[in-house]
């Protein structure tokens, strides 16, 4: 994972230019997108794992998945600064980016952490 | 009926477990040889120059604020212009590009290749799992379904007053299969093959790149207006050197 660590911690400003007409670099913008879904992905199966151990089942998960969703929006927020125009061309980028992506890579690692622990 | 079923330990250690273990292991595999089964194809000239084209015509059009009008409008009559403008192409010409990419042998042994990677493995594994994993109870799933999906998760198991929710092995390799791809991302880095979605688009975008492309840039650099934003930084200049100066 430490392709990881190293792409969180460089975000690049893709919006450097404070006129009227908004300027985006489109490589640095691309490779914060990448870093916001690595790390949707990356919580979606700690989250996953999480609630298998936890026991949560049906709906409770769910409402798990989207706990853990709104809190990797508030830490990527958080890491830009509140100042989101400056990385990402608009807030639903940031926000609802891969929402959905990662609900397949939670249900499996909930179900297995699930089964390991309460089942078997 | 929602009783609790106990299931055997060796389920887990000789089913879950290994199955997952043994996907993740193939997604890797076939990584690789994806990799080295690339062939380097040389790239047909043509079509590297009407790219280039389109590159630098989208370049126009994406700082066209910065260089003043009269450059920008005399770049633009050299693009779009209807004799002999780059980006004009006539009728006749845009079926031919899509013809000949499809009947380039190399291109369809490519295609066909890329095609295959993906699906024998899968294929394979499928096989693999339902010779060995089939009539036992496998895992169970944390949330409940509804009786409809019992044909499809149950198919080994033959009792039909079975809770929904435990499913066969046949169920946990679909499951693997939709759920790794997000770990795959993750250890691999961007450019993997196990992502179909990735895959299609790729394949949609192949056909028509040179023709359809070169008619929508020259529409959309005919949208284009222009607005020269270089009056403006002078302004932003003169505020940054002023904060510097403070």
């Amino acid at each position: 994972m430490t392709g990881h660590s190293d792409s969180s911690s460089s975000e690049k400003k893709s919006n450097e230019e404070m006129n009227d007409v908004p300027v985006f670099s489109a490589e640095n913008m691309q490779n914060n997108m990448k870093v916001i879904y690595y790390s949707r992905t990356f919580m979606s199966i700690i989250g996953g794992v999480i609630a298998g151990i936890l026991g949560f089942t049906g709906f409770m998960g769910f409402v798990f998945y989207f706990l853990v969703m709104t809190i990797t929006s508030i830490g990527l927020i958080a890491k830009a600064k509140f100042s989101v125009h400056l990385y990402v061309d608009s807030w639903n980028r940031i926000i609802l980016d891969g929402f959905m992506g990662g609900l397949m890579s939670f249900v499996l690692f909930w179900t297995f952490a699930y089964d390991i622990v309460h089942i078997f | 009926m929602a009783e609790d079923l106990v299931l055997d330990t060796a389920i887990r250690d000789w089913v879950l477990i290994p199955l997952s273990v043994v996907m993740v292991l193939i997604g890797i595999l076939r990584y690789f040889v994806s990799k080295l089964m690339r062939s380097s194809q040389v790239p047909d000239p043509k079509i590297v120059k009407e790219g280039q084209v389109i590159v630098r015509a989208r370049n126009l059009r994406a700082a066209a604020n910065f260089i003043p009008p009269k450059s920008f409008l005399s770049r633009r009559v050299y693009f779009s212009n209807e004799e002999n403008g780059l980006l004009f192409v006539p009728k006749g010409q845009t079926q031919n590009a899509q013809a000949q990419m499809f009947s380039d042998p190399n291109m369809a042994m490519d295609m066909m290749k890329k095609n295959l990677s993906m699906i024998i493995p899968q294929t394979l594994t499928f096989a693999w799992v339902n010779f060995f994993f089939s009539g036992f109870v496998a895992a169970k799933i944390p949330f409940p379904l509804t009786q409809r999906f019992r044909s499809m998760l149950q198919n080994g198991i033959d009792l039909s007053t079975v809770d929904v929710s435990y499913v066969s092995s046949r169920s946990w390799y679909f499951l693997n299969l939709f759920g790794l791809r997000g770990l795959f991302s993750l250890i691999l880095g961007e450019e993997n093959a196990t992502d179909d979605t990735q895959r299609m688009m790729q394949m949609s975008g192949f056909g028509f790149d040179p023709s359809k492309s070169l008619g929508a840039e020259k529409d959309g650099l005919d949208i284009v207006q222009h607005e020269w934003a270089l009056p403006k930084f002078e302004h932003r200049a003169e505020a940054v050197l002023k904060k510097l100066i403070r």
